[in-house]
C-alpha cells in the first residue's frame, strides 16, 4: 500500500472523492429515509466507503476490521433486530415540536460551516507525518496496533473489558426473562386444553365482524355482543379494551337487513 | 471636610486578649442560643416552662453584659477593646478567619441595648402572647434572634458578622411569618427574605473584595491596611456595605419590606423592626468607619440615601391609619437620621449611635404601647377606630406620651439630645443637610402628634364590641421601664455616661464650625416640631376624625401606597423576572407537564409521557446541545479573532 | 510525538505499570468481576447478602488502600494514569459517596414491596409478568456489579491522564448508570424514559468527546495530556484544529457536569431514576466529571487558557442563571433538586475558571461538600412517601415539618447549605470558590454568581417554608421509618454539612495539600 501512496496522488484523490461522495450520500440517506431498514442499508454504505478510505490510506487492517465488524457483524445484527420488530414499521416523520426542524437545519448548517472552515483552515497548510511512523518498526498495521495495545494503551485496552462485561450484564438485565412457572410439556398442555372447561380450539381473532381489526377491538358474536376471548390476555388485564360503539353494530345490522329485504 | 480625614481610632486602639470576666464573652451568646435550642428542639415537653426559660436566658445575658460594662469602664481608655478567639474557623493558605469575638466600646452599647430591651420585650411577651398556642416556639425564635444579633455585634471579623447577619435575617423571617395562617404574614415574611437577600449580596461581595484586597477580613487588619487600598476599591467596598445596610435597615430603595413586616406579632416589631435588627445597617457603617472615612464618595451616597429615606418614612408615617405601619414609617425615618449621621463621618458617627440607643428605647416603648392599645382593642390596628383612650388606659397613655415627647425631641427627653446632635452635625457638614434634618423633625412632630391625638384624644370611635382596658402588669411594667428610659436615657448617656468620649476611641470624633449658631439651630428645629405638632393637634384632636379615611390629596394617597415602592419593585424586578422564568421554562416541557400530571393522575400522565418520548422529545434536547456546541465553538473561535 | 518505541526490533518492551498506585481501581474491578460470578453461580436467596458484603468490603478496602496511598504522586502506565493529589482526594470522595449511595440502594424498609429496583427490569411495565415477579419477591441483584463497574469508571475518570483512557473510563462510568436509571420499581415508564434519554444524549455527548479526541490527536499526534500540553506550547499556530478540539472535548465533559445548554437530560433523568441512583448521579458522577474537566483543561490546555476561559464564562453564567431561575418554578422536589444541581454546577464552574491551585482546591472542597449535602437530600426524598410511592410533588410536602420535625429540620439544614447560608458547608464552599475566582480577576462573574445564589436561596427557602409554614393537609405525605442504611446516609449528610460548616479546617487542609495535577 505504501507503494500506491508513493506512486502518485491522482488515483488516491479519485478514490477519495468517490468514497467521500458516497459516504456523505449514505449519511444523508440514513437520516432522511423513512424506514429503519433503509436507514440501516444506507449506514452499511457509509461503513463500506469508510473502509475503502481506510484501505486507501494504507490502513488495511482497520479497513478490514471496519468491514468485518461493522458492516458484517453490527449491521447484520441491526437488520436482524429490525426484521424482528417488523420491516414495515416506519416512524412518523411529522414534526410535532414547533420550530424544531428549522432550528435543527439552521444549527446543523452552522455547525457544519464552523467545522469545515475550522478544520479547513487548520489542515490546508499542514504536513502529514507519514505512515511509516504510525506503522512502527514492524512496518505493519497489525503489528503497530498490537504494539500500542500492549504498551502505551495497555490500561485503556484492559479497561475496555469492563465495558464489555457491563454491556453483557446490561443486555442480560434488560432482555433476559426468567420463567416463573415451570415449562409445561406437550402432554400437559393438551391435557389442560381438553380437560379444562376452556376453549379447545383457536380463539377468535380480534375485530372479527367489527368495524376495526385492531388488537384491542373485541370480536362480535352473531348477536352483536362482544367476546373478550378475542383480546390478548395482557390487554384484558390492563383494561385496554376498546368499547364497541353499538350504533355501528346497529348500522351494520341495518345494512345487512336492508340487503336481505 | 473631605480633606481633613481624621485618622480612625480603630488604628490606634489595640485589641487585647480576653481575661477575667471577658473570657465569658461567648457565654453572652451561648445563653440565648441554648435557650433557643432547648425550646425549638425540646418539643411539647417544654411548653409549660419554656417561655420562662426564654426570659431567663436573655436576662442572664443582660446581667452579664452589665457586669462587663462596669469592668470595661474600669479599664484605661486605650485598652477597652477585648478580643476572644474561640478557634480557627477557616484557614487556607494565607487566608485565616478565626471564630473570634471583639468586645469594645461600640459593641458593648449594642449588647446592652439588645439584652436589656430584649429582656423587657421577652417579659412583655409573656403577657402579650399568653393565649397563643405556639408560645414556646415564639420564645425560641426570639432567643434565636437575640443570639444571632449578639453574634452580629460581637463578631471580630466580617465573616462572623455575616453569620450573625444571616442569622438575624432568618429569625426575622421566622417571626414575621409567625402567624402563618394569615396570608399577609406569609407574604410579608417572603418579601422581607427576598429583599434582605439583595442586601446580603452587597455584604458578601464586600467581604470578598476585602479578602482579595487585604487578604483578611478581620476588623483590625482591614482597618489597619485600609489606607493602602486604592480609592476605587474602597469606594466599591463602601457602596457594597451601603447596599447591605439598606437591605437590613430598610433604607431606600430596599425599604418596602419593613411596613409589611408589621404583620408579625407586636413584640417582634418592637424588638427586631424598631430597636435592634433594623439598626444593624447603622452598626455596619459605623463599624466600617475606617473604610468610609477614606471613601468620601461612598460616604456621600450614605448621606443621600439617609436623607431620602428620612423624608419617605416621615411622609408614609403621616398618612397611614394603621398604628403599627405609621410607627414603621417613623422607624424608617429615624434610621434615616442615623444613616445620615453615619455618612457625615467622624463628626456624626457618635451621634448616629447615640440616637440609635435612645431610639431603640423610646421606639420599643412606642411599639409596646401600641401593642398594649391593640391588646385592649381586640387587635384592631386602625387608629380611626381609637380615640379618647387616655382615660381607660392610663399607664399606657403616660408611657406612650413620654416616648412621644422623646421622639419629637422636646427637651429634656432622650430624643431631644440625640436628634439635636445629629442636626447640629448635619449643619457642620452642609446647611442643606441640616435643613433637611430640621424639616423632617417638623414632620415627625406632625405624624407623632397625629398618632397620639387619634389614639388617646378626641371622641371615642370604638367598634361596638370593643371594651378597652388596661393591660396586665406583666405588660405595663416593661412599658414603665421603657417610659422612664425615654425620659432619662438621653441625659444619662450624655452627662453621666459621657457617650462622646466613650465611643471616640472606636469611631473618632471631630467637630467643625457651623454657619448658623448653635442656639439658633436648636430654636429653629424646636419651632418646626411645635408647628408640626400644633397642626396635627388641631386637625386630629380638636376636629372629629372620620372613621373611614377621606380620599385625601395626591400626596396622602401616594403615602398610603408607601410612595409606590411596591409598584416600582413590581415593574422593575418582579415582572421581568417572572417573564424571564416563563421564557426559560418554555424550553422545559416538563414544567407544563407537571400541571398535566396534577390533573390527570399518574397513569395518564405517564402514558402521555411515553407517547411524547416516542415522538422523540430527546431530539429537542439534542438540538439544544447542538446549539450549545455552536455557541461553545463560536466563543472559542471569536476570542482568537 | 511518536508514541512508538523504536528500540525493540521484534519484541516490545513492556511498559512498567505501578500496580500499587492503581490498586484502588483494581480492587473495585476485581470485586466487580467476583460479583458478576456471584450473579452466575450463587443461589438466589444468598445473592443479596453476598453482594452486600462484597460491595461494602470493596469500598472499605479501597478506602483504606487510598489512605495508605495518600502521599503518592506519580504518573504510571506509559503516562496514561496520573495518581496525584486531586485524583486521590476525588477517588476518596467518590468511594465514600458511592458507599452512601449503595446504602440507599440496599434500603429495603421504605418501599412496602421491598427493593427500590424493579423486580425484573426485563418484564414489561404493568404486565402480568411484572406483577408475578413482584409478588414472588424477586429483585435484581445485578445492580451491585453494575455499581462497582461504574465506581471503577469514575475512579479512572478522575485519574486518567490520557484521552483514550478517559473516554473508556467515561463509558465504563456511564453505561451502568444508564442501565440502573431505568430500573426503578415504581413509575417504571418514567424511569425507562429517563434512562433512554440519558443514554441517547450521553451517546451524543460521547460522540463530541470522541471527535474532540480525534482532532486533538490530529493536532498533537498524541492523546496523552502531557504530550498535548507540550504540543500546545510548541506550536501556537494551527489554532483552528486546537480550538475545535477544545470545544468538542469541553462539550463532552460539560454534558456530564450538567452545564447549560447541555443540561436538559438532568431533570428528566433525576426525576425518573430510582432515587438511590439519582443520588449516585448527582454526587459521584458530578465529582468525576469536574475532575476530568479540570484535568483536561488545566493539564492539556492550560497553555491556551485565555482562549477557553471566555467560553467557560458564558457557560457558567448561563448555567447559574438558567438553573436558578427555572428551579424557582418547579413543583416536583426531584426536578427542583435537578435544576439546583445545574445551578450548583454553574457555581463550581466559577471555581474552574479561576485556573489556579486555589481554584482547584476550592472546586474540590465544593464538590465534596455539595456531594454530602446532596446525598442527604435525596435520602430524605426517598423516605417521604405516600400510597403511590415517593411523594415528590411539592404540594405533598406542605406541613411535613410539623408532622415530622426531625426530617424537616434535616432537609432544611441541607437546603440552607445549598443556599450558602453561613455555618454550613455550602457557605464555605461558595466562599472558597468565589474568592478564588475574584483573586483571578473574575469579579464580574462572581457578582453574577452571587446574584444567582440569591435567586437560588429563594427556592431552597420555599421548601423550608412549605414544610414548616403550611398546615399539613390530607395530601401531605408521611415519613417512613427507614432501616439503618438510609438513616446512616441522612445522618452522614447532615453531620458533614454542619461539621464542615463549623470546622472546615480538616477538609480545607486536605484539598489544599492535594496540590496540583501531575502530567
Amino acid at each position: 500500500m505504501n507503494a500506491a501512496v508513493q506512486a502518485g496522488n491522482v488515483g488516491e484523490t479519485l478514490v477519495f472523492w468517490i468514497c467521500a461522495f458516497f459516504s456523505v450520500l449514505g449519511a444523508l440517506g440514513l437520516i432522511v429515509s423513512r424506514k429503519a431498514v433503509h436507514s440501516a442499508l444506507w449506514m452499511a454504505l457509509v461503513m463500506i466507503n469508510l473502509a475503502i478510505l481506510f484501505v486507501a490510506n494504507s490502513a488495511p487492517f482497520l479497513g478490514m476490521a471496519q468491514i468485518v465488524v461493522y458492516t458484517g457483524a453490527v449491521m447484520m445484527l441491526f437488520l436482524f433486530v429490525l426484521m424482528m420488530v417488523g420491516v414495515d414499521s416506519s416512524d412518523s416523520l411529522i414534526e410535532t415540536i414547533k420550530g424544531q426542524r428549522v432550528a435543527g437545519i439552521l444549527l446543523g448548517i452552522g455547525m457544519g460551516l464552523l467545522l469545515v472552515f475550522g478544520l479547513g483552515s487548520a489542515l490546508t497548510n499542514s504536513t502529514s507525518v507519514g505512515l511509516d511512523a504510525a506503522n512502527g518498526v514492524d512496518k505493519g498495521n497489525v503489528q503497530g496496533i498490537a504494539h500500542l495495545i500492549f504498551t502505551d494503551y495497555l490500561i485503556p485496552f484492559e479497561v475496555t473489558s469492563a465495558l464489555l462485561i457491563t454491556a453483557a450484564l446490561g443486555a442480560m438485565v434488560l432482555a433476559h426473562r426468567e420463567r416463573w412457572i415451570p415449562r409445561l410439556t406437550q402432554m400437559q398442555l393438551s391435557r389442560a386444553r381438553f380437560a379444562g372447561s376452556g376453549h379447545p380450539g383457536n380463539l377468535p381473532n380480534p375485530g372479527i365482524y367489527a368495524r376495526h381489526n385492531a388488537v384491542d377491538t373485541p370480536a362480535l358474536l352473531p348477536d352483536g355482543s362482544t367476546t373478550d376471548l378475542s383480546i390478548p390476555g395482557p390487554l384484558v388485564a390492563r383494561g385496554g379494551i376498546r368499547p364497541v360503539d353499538h350504533a355501528e353494530v346497529d348500522e351494520v345490522a341495518a345494512i345487512t337487513d336492508g340487503g336481505q329485504s | 471636610m473631605n480633606g481633613t480625614v481624621a485618622l480612625s481610632a480603630a488604628d490606634l486602639q489595640q485589641v487585647t486578649p480576653a481575661t477575667g470576666i471577658f473570657t465569658l464573652i461567648a457565654l453572652l451568646i451561648a445563653l440565648p442560643l441554648a435557650g433557643a435550642a432547648i425550646l425549638l428542639l425540646g418539643g411539647r415537653r417544654t411548653n409549660r416552662w419554656g417561655p420562662y426559660l426564654g426570659v431567663l436566658t436573655v436576662t442572664g445575658s443582660a446581667v452579664l453584659a452589665i457586669v462587663m460594662l462596669v469592668k470595661l469602664m474600669s479599664l484605661p481608655t486605650g485598652s477597652r477593646s477585648i478580643g476572644q478567639n474561640l478557634y480557627q474557623w477557616v484557614f487556607a493558605g494565607s487566608f485565616k478567619v478565626n471564630f473570634a469575638f471583639q468586645l469594645d466600646q461600640l459593641s458593648i452599647v449594642f449588647v446592652l441595648l439588645i439584652t436589656i430591651v430584649g429582656t423587657l420585650i421577652h417579659i412583655y411577651s409573656l403577657g402579650y402572647m399568653a393565649h397563643d398556642v405556639d408560645r414556646r416556639k415564639f420564645f425560641g425564635y426570639l432567643n434565636l434572634f437575640v443570639a444571632a444579633m449578639l453574634i452580629l455585634v460581637l463578631a471580630g471579623n466580617y465573616l462572623l458578622l455575616y453569620v450573625g447577619w444571616e442569622g438575624v435575617g432568618l429569625a426575622s423571617y421566622l417571626l414575621i411569618g409567625f402567624w402563618q395562617y394569615k396570608p399577609a404574614a406569609a407574604a410579608a415574611a417572603k418579601k422581607a427574605f427576598v429583599i434582605n437577600r439583595v442586601g446580603d449580596v452587597g455584604l458578601s461581595l464586600a467581604i470578598m473584595v476585602m479578602f482579595v484586597t487585604f487578604g483578611t477580613v478581620n476588623y483590625s487588619d482591614v482597618f489597619g491596611s485600609a489606607s493602602h487600598a486604592s480609592q476605587g476599591t474602597l469606594t466599591a467596598i463602601g457602596l457594597l456595605l451601603l447596599l447591605a445596610a439598606c437591605g437590613k435597615s430598610a433604607q431606600f430603595p430596599l425599604q418596602s419590606w419593613l411596613l409589611d413586616a408589621m404583620e408579625g406579632p407586636t413584640p417582634v416589631s418592637a424588638l427586631i423592626h424598631a430597636a435592634t435588627m433594623v439598626t444593624a445597617g447603622v452598626y455596619l457603617i459605623v463599624r466600617s468607619n475606617a473604610i468610609f472615612d477614606r471613601a468620601p464618595w461612598a460616604a456621600g451616597m450614605v448621606i443621600a440615601i439617609g436623607i431620602i429615606t428620612m423624608f419617605m418614612g416621615a411622609i408614609i408615617g403621616s398618612a397611614k391609619d394603621d398604628i403599627k405601619k405609621s410607627l414603621a414609617g417613623s422607624t424608617m425615618s429615624q434610621i434615616g437620621y442615623m444613616i445620615t449621621a453615619a455618612g457625615l463621618g467622624p463628626i456624626g458617627y457618635v451621634f448616629a449611635i447615640f440616637h440609635l440607643l435612645t431610639h431603640g428605647v423610646f421606639k420599643a416603648g412606642l411599639f409596646l404601647g401600641a401593642g398594649s392599645v391593640m391588646h385592649g382593642m381586640k387587635d384592631n390596628v386602625n387608629m380611626r377606630m381609637y380615640g379618647a383612650l387616655r382615660k381607660v388606659m392610663v399607664v399606657t397613655f403616660i408611657t406612650f406620651g413620654a416616648c412621644y415627647l422623646s421622639i419629637i425631641g422636646i427637651p429634656p427627653f432622650s430624643g431631644f439630645w440625640s436628634k439635636d446632635d445629629i442636626i447640629h452635625a448635619a449643619f457642620e457638614r452642609g446647611t442643606l443637610i441640616g435643613v433637611a434634618g430640621v424639616l423632617v423633625a417638623g414632620i415627625t412632630g406632625f405624624y407623632m402628634t397625629r398618632m397620639v391625638a387619634m389614639t388617646f384624644f378626641g371622641k371615642a370611635r370604638w367598634e361596638d364590641d370593643a371594651h378597652p382596658h388596661e393591660s396586665p402588669k406583666v405588660m405595663t411594667i416593661p412599658l414603665v421601664i421603657l417610659g422612664v428610659g425615654a425620659v432619662v436615657l438621653g441625659m444619662a448617656l450624655l452627662f453621666w455616661g459621657n457617650i462622646k468620649t466613650w465611643l471616640e476611641p472606636v469611631t473618632g470624633l471631630t467637630e467643625a464650625p457651623t454657619v448658623i449658631p448653635d442656639w439658633a439651630i436648636m430654636t429653629i428645629s424646636l419651632a418646626c416640631v411645635l408647628v408640626g405638632a400644633a397642626i396635627a393637634f388641631v386637625m386630629y384632636a380638636r376636629r372629629s376624625v372620620p372613621t373611614t379615611a377621606p380620599r385625601g390629596s395626591w400626596l396622602t394617597r401616594a403615602a398610603r401606597e408607601e410612595l409606590y415602592g411596591n409598584e416600582v419593585n413590581n415593574t422593575l424586578v418582579v415582572r421581568p423576572s417572572y417573564y424571564a422564568s416563563r421564557v426559560l421554562n418554555w424550553f422545559d416541557a416538563r414544567a407544563i407537564d407537571g400541571f398535566v400530571n396534577g390533573l390527570g393522575g399518574f397513569t395518564g400522565a405517564a402514558g402521555t409521557r411515553l407517547r411524547r418520548m416516542q415522538t422523540g422529545f430527546a431530539r429537542s434536547y439534542a438540538l439544544s446541545m447542538v446549539g450549545g456546541a455552536v455557541l461553545v465553538i463560536l466563543a472559542l473561535v471569536l476570542v482568537r479573532l | 510525538m511518536n508514541p512508538i518505541m523504536a528500540s525493540a526490533p521484534a519484541l516490545f518492551t513492556i511498559r512498567s505499570v505501578d500496580y500499587r498506585a492503581i490498586s484502588p481501581v483494581l480492587i473495585i474491578l476485581a470485586v466487580a468481576l467476583v460479583s458478576v460470578f456471584v450473579e452466575a453461580f450463587v443461589g438466589r436467596s444468598a445473592r443479596r447478602p453476598v453482594q452486600l458484603v462484597l460491595v461494602f468490603g470493596a469500598f472499605l478496602a479501597t478506602f483504606i488502600d487510598l489512605i495508605t496511598l495518600h502521599a503518592t504522586r506519580l504518573v504510571t502506565a506509559a503516562g496514561s494514569v496520573a495518581v496525584d493529589g486531586p485524583a486521590l482526594v476525588m477517588q476518596g470522595a467518590i468511594i465514600l459517596l458511592a458507599a452512601l449511595a449503595a446504602m440507599l440502594m440496599a434500603e429495603r424498609m421504605v418501599d412496602p414491596s421491598g427493593d427500590p429496583f424493579a423486580a425484573r427490569a426485563s418484564s414489561l411495565p404493568g404486565s402480568v409478568d411484572e406483577a408475578e415477579f413482584s409478588a414472588r419477591g424477586y429483585f435484581q441483584t445485578e445492580v451491585w456489579p453494575l455499581l462497582l463497574f461504574s465506581v471503577a469508571g469514575m475512579m479512572l475518570f478522575v485519574s486518567a491522564n490520557d484521552l483514550l483512557l478517559m473516554f473508556v473510563a467515561l463509558e465504563v462510568m456511564s453505561l451502568p448508570i444508564y442501565l440502573m436509571a431505568g430500573m426503578a420499581r415504581r413509575r417504571r415508564l418514567l424511569s425507562q424514559e429517563a434512562s433512554l434519554k440519558y443514554f441517547l444524549l450521553g451517546a451524543f455527548a460521547s460522540a463530541f468527546f470522541l471527535y474532540g479526541m480525534a482532532l486533538t490527536f490530529g493536532f498533537a499526534g498524541s492523546v496523552n495530556l502531557g504530550s498535548i500540553a507540550d504540543a500546545v506550547s510548541a506550536k501556537p499556530s494551527q489554532s483552528g484544529l486546537l480550538l475545535l478540539a477544545v470545544a468538542m472535548l469541553s462539550i463532552g465533559l460539560l454534558f456530564k457536569v450538567a452545564a447549560v445548554p447541555f443540561h436538559q437530560w438532568t431533570p428528566d433523568a433525576y426525576q425518573g431514576a430510582p432515587t438511590a441512583v439519582t443520588a449516585l448521579m448527582a454526587t459521584t458522577v458530578k465529582i468525576a466529571a469536574f475532575g476530568a474537566l479540570m484535568r483536561v483543561l488545566y493539564v492539556a490546555f492550560g497553555g491556551i487558557r485565555w482562549d477557553w476561559t471566555p467560553m467557560l464564562w458564558i457557560v457558567a453564567i448561563l448555567t447559574m442563571v438558567v438553573g436558578s431561575v427555572i428551579a424557582v418554578t418547579q413543583s416536583d422536589i426531584k426536578r427542583m433538586l435537578a435544576y439546583s444541581s445545574v445551578a450548583q454546577a454553574g457555581f463550581i464552574l466559577v471555581g474552574v475558571i479561576a485556573v489556579s491551585g486555589k481554584g482547584l482546591a476550592s472546586v474540590l472542597f465544593y464538590v465534596i461538600a455539595y456531594g454530602f449535602a446532596t446525598i442527604g437530600a435525596f435520602a430524605v426524598v426517598s423516605v417521604v412517601r405516600d400510597a403511590s410511592g415517593e411523594a415528590t410533588h411539592l404540594s405533598k410536602w406542605a406541613g411535613l415539618g410539623k408532622k415530622s420535625p426531625v426530617t424537616g429540620a434535616v432537609l432544611s439544614l441541607l437546603m440552607l447549605s445549598f443556599a450558602g447560608i453561613p455555618l454550613t458547608s455550602g457557605f464555605i464552599g461558595k466562599f472558597a470558590v468565589f474568592s478564588a475566582a475574584i483573586a483571578n480577576g473574575a469579579t464580574w462573574l462572581v457578582i453574577v454568581a452571587v446574584i444567582a445564589s440569591v435567586v437560588s436561596a429563594f427556592f431552597y427557602a420555599r421548601v423550608i417554608v412549605l414544610m414548616f409554614f403550611s398546615e399539613p393537609t390530607e395530601a401531605t405525605a408521611s415519613v417512613v421509618v427507614p432501616s439503618a442504611f438510609t438513616t446512616i446516609v441522612i445522618a452522614a449528610g447532615a453531620t458533614v454539612t454542619v461539621v464542615v460548616g463549623i470546622a472546615p479546617q480538616p477538609l480545607l487542609d486536605l484539598v489544599n495539600n492535594a496540590g496540583l495535577f501531575l502530567r
